[in-house]
């Protein structure tokens, strides 16, 4: 392939993945210019936003991509069963995105002390992220596990479709359950 | 992806071992993008006055990190593939760089139209010149960070002997996440003479 062509096809095949990222990404922009309202209530609360979105990544993105190469390999079934692999797998994402919540809860928490801000109490941070982050993990595992079943047995690629998967979903999904988590630790006199 | 035999990769399957494989590593991860989200405090006046720029935050930082994302896992095939020289006179990697900048341009452009009219809807809008200004600063600074670091990991991975799928999107993107925060932050403050 000639660098020119390398060039289109490279910005031919990411360019709609990108847009759909892109579009998520606004949808959660829109419900972060919403959170700014509760920040008063819960100072410090905007620290903990881009880490709880990130863990999000890294935590689905590491399960995408071991479905996507458990499906290439042949050691899962595309299909929801009581596989003992799927299950390790599942279980595995889920207590590593509970537990580094409370990891977040509790650093922010740390940081904020450190940095002498202003900051909301450690059960407030800590309720807010178990909340959010059980309410995450249950929608973005099994929306990895429909969409990666879905489109393997549709003929796609699922290392092409792990990462907007992931961004998409645990952008909008994390925003609106973190927004949910709030409201609802809020009237929590 | 690894090419394990069936038992061995059943040990690698187990949900002990993921966990006590990546758990360290978010923990270490967690505290690095802790520093953008204390940039991301300090910009709270900032975003409150102009309430666009925090609808634009979430996706500049992503598409800064699918952008060393894409980037990184084309340049790990390669490497894989054994056809990545990481010489200057491989046209092939400068096709590869020149891609990823031109998507940049093209997205950050979309951005700010998309944030824009966004604005508008909401009532928050910023003047578009000035938005489509920011995003393409600040953009394209990003995705100039996004190539180097992915350049940076694929290489020290090479070296290291470590397969570059396993770690180089983690750091390029939570580098990205750190730096994309600071740099949108910056550029928009000045903009904005605020």
């Amino acid at each position: 392939m000639s660098a020119r062509e390398e060039f289109v096809s490279i910005y031919r095949e990411t360019l709609p993945v990108l847009l759909i990222a892109l579009g998520g990404g606004l949808v959660s922009g829109v419900i972060l210019e919403n959170l700014l309202e509760s920040v008063e209530r819960f100072p410090g609360l905007l620290v903990m936003v881009p880490v709880f979105l990130a863990t999000r990544g890294n935590v689905y993105g590491a399960l995408g991509g071991r479905l996507a190469s458990g499906l290439h390999q042949g050691l899962i079934e595309p299909r929801f069963s009581w596989d003992e692999r799927l299950v390790n797998a599942v279980v595995a994402s889920f207590v590593n995105g509970i537990g580094i919540s409370v990891v977040i809860a509790v650093l922010t928490r740390l940081a904020l002390a450190v940095l002498g801000w202003e900051s909301a109490a450690l059960w407030e941070f800590l309720a807010i992220m178990l909340i959010s982050g059980v309410l995450t993990s249950t929608v973005l595992i099994f929306g990895l596990l429909l969409v990666l079943f879905g489109g393997y047995k549709a003929g796609y690629d699922p290392d092409n479709l792990v990462g907007p998967i992931v961004t998409t979903l645990g952008d909008i999904f994390g925003m609106l359950f973190l927004v949910f988590a709030v409201t609802l630790v809020g009237v929590i006199p | 992806m690894s090419i394990l035999s069936t038992d061995r990769s059943l040990g690698s399957w187990s949900a002990r071992s993921i966990v006590s494989t990546m758990f360290p590593l978010l923990i270490v991860l967690s505290v690095i993008v802790l520093a953008a989200g204390i940039t991301l405090d300090r910009a709270e006046a900032l975003l409150e006055e102009y309430r666009v720029l925090a609808i634009m935050v979430p996706t500049m930082v992503g598409l800064g990190g699918n952008l060393g994302a894409i980037l990184s896992s084309r340049l790990s095939s390669r490497l894989h593939l054994g056809v990545a020289t990481f010489d200057v006179r491989d046209t092939g990697l400068w096709a590869n760089i020149a891609a990823i900048l031109a998507l940049a341009v093209t997205v950050f452009t979309v951005l700010a139209i998309g944030s824009y009219l966004l604005g508008l809807a909401l009532g928050v809008g910023v003047a578009l010149p000035t938005l489509l200004f920011i995003a393409l600063v600040s953009g394209i600074s990003i995705a100039v960070i996004a190539i180097v670091c992915s350049f940076g990991a694929t290489y020290a991975s090479y070296r290291l002997g470590v397969d570059p799928d396993d770690l180089t999107i983690p750091i390029v993107t939570n580098v990205v996440d750190v730096f994309g925060m600071l740099i949108f932050v910056g550029v928009s403050w000045v903009v904005l003479g605020f």
